[in-house]
């Protein structure tokens, strides 16, 4: 299923790529304010094959790519385009040589492929759910939960903190598995809560060591508001303990995955 | 269609409802999912630098220890002549609803984790090979 690696050869001199943004429906048509990557934004422009589509842009490739606002720029658009359609978002930084690289290269080849995807899709979108422990609450929690933990704490009172690093990493430590257990276990609550709106639903990795829960869902566009209701249940259960927030509606970027990377 | 700012259940504020994500939103989502053009086509990355940030994986280390011991002890400092923890946490429970616990402490302390992402200038091709991820689940 790949293409010819060589055939880049001709096209060395060129200076601009082509930024791929991801693949939708060939009905897809582009809004005239959507900004694309690049400084200046280069314009989004839409390259058809038969049912399928790429939304890219003209990129230099003198520049480097990859700044907040490019960053920002390949989500919106991206975010933008799955309200209305089905969108299979591609990686930041997929660059090709032209338009016509795109369709001979990458839409024509997997056709099929990508169509069925798409039609798998269907109107469902991605929301992120967010989780963060408000820290005088969780340690409050944690303090009362762990003997041990407890008992440190009485102990490192009024002494002088080069005398007790080794105490106070023993404390830290535990405080930290508990945390994580407590993670473990308001994820799963999140995901009972939430998983029955949901076509699916993933755990992504905690990004910062107070985090509650870091959920993905693959979601109707059509139940957001159901979605909405019982994330604010779990908000008014956790108030003053846990601050969620909720992302989306999203392209399905943990929801897609290249069959033909099986190889 | 129609993005609320706050959840369809007027849950007063109990679920932040950002109308965009913020960078180190968009960092989670963009950078390591998605398609990944290289498994499709091999004439992708022509020529063109792409900065990369390091993914960032929370990895409890000493440091992490550290902080957390010394929240312990800040805590103790605001709440002391309260009387005992167990009675300390009850108040905290009943008072949760009242309470607005989200303060500056917390806005700083995410900001500190945040920080952690930085960019990184990388060679630009190589080593964006494609990290497998969970297959589509289906009911």
């Amino acid at each position: 299923m790949s293409a010819p690696t060589d055939s880049e050869t001709p096209e060395q001199q060129v200076s601009t790529g082509c930024y791929v943004y991801g693949i939708a429906p060939a009905d897809l048509e582009a809004t005239s304010d959507a900004r694309g990557v690049g400084d200046p934004p280069g314009k989004v422009s839409i390259v058809r094959h038969d049912q399928i589509a790429a939304l890219v842009s003209d990129i230099d490739l003198g520049g480097p790519l990859g700044t907040p606002e490019d960053l920002l720029a390949h989500q919106q658009l991206l975010d933008a385009a799955a309200s209305e359609v089905p969108v299979l978002p591609m990686r930041f930084g997929a660059v090709m040589t032209d338009p016509e690289a795109v369709k001979e290269e990458l839409l024509a080849p997997h056709h099929d492929e990508f169509l069925a995807a798409l039609n798998e899709l269907g109107g469902r979108v991605e929301y992120v759910v967010k989780g963060r422990y408000v820290e005088e609450a969780i340690l409050s929690e944690v303090l009362s939960e762990v003997p041990t933990a407890q008992e440190l704490r009485q102990q490192l009172i009024g002494q002088p903190e080069d005398a007790t690093r080794n105490l106070r990493i023993q404390l830290g430590e535990i405080i930290n598995q508990a945390i994580t257990a407590k993670r473990d276990a308001d994820t799963a609550k999140v995901v009972e809560a939430l998983s029955q709106f949901a076509a699916a639903t993933a755990v992504r990795e905690p990004t910062h060591e107070q985090d509650a829960a870091h959920v993905v869902l693959l979601a109707e566009l059509g139940r957001q508001g159901e979605l909405e209701q019982a994330l604010a249940e779990l908000g008014r259960e956790w108030e003053g303990r846990v601050n969620l927030r909720l992302l989306g509606p999203l392209a399905p970027y943990d929801f897609v995955v290249a069959e033909a990377a099986q190889q | 269609m129609t993005v609320a700012t706050q959840g369809a259940g007027g849950g007063g504020g109990a679920v932040d409802r950002p109308s965009g994500s913020s960078l180190a939103d968009v960092i989670d989502t963009i950078l390591d999912k998605g398609l990944v053009i290289d498994a499709y086509v091999r004439v992708s990355l022509v020529g063109i630098e792409v900065l990369t940030i390091d993914a960032r994986i929370v990895i409890a280390s000493v440091d992490t220890y550290l902080r957390f011991a010394e929240a312990v002890n800040r805590l103790d400092l605001e709440e002391k002549g309260q009387g005992g923890l167990p009675n300390l946490v009850g108040q905290m429970q009943e008072g949760g609803a009242k309470k607005k616990t989200k303060g500056a402490a917390q806005g700083a302390l995410e900001s500190a984790g945040e920080k952690v992402r930085e960019f990184v200038g990388d060679g630009g091709d190589s080593d964006r090979a494609p990290r497998r991820r969970r297959p589509r689940e289906e009911e």
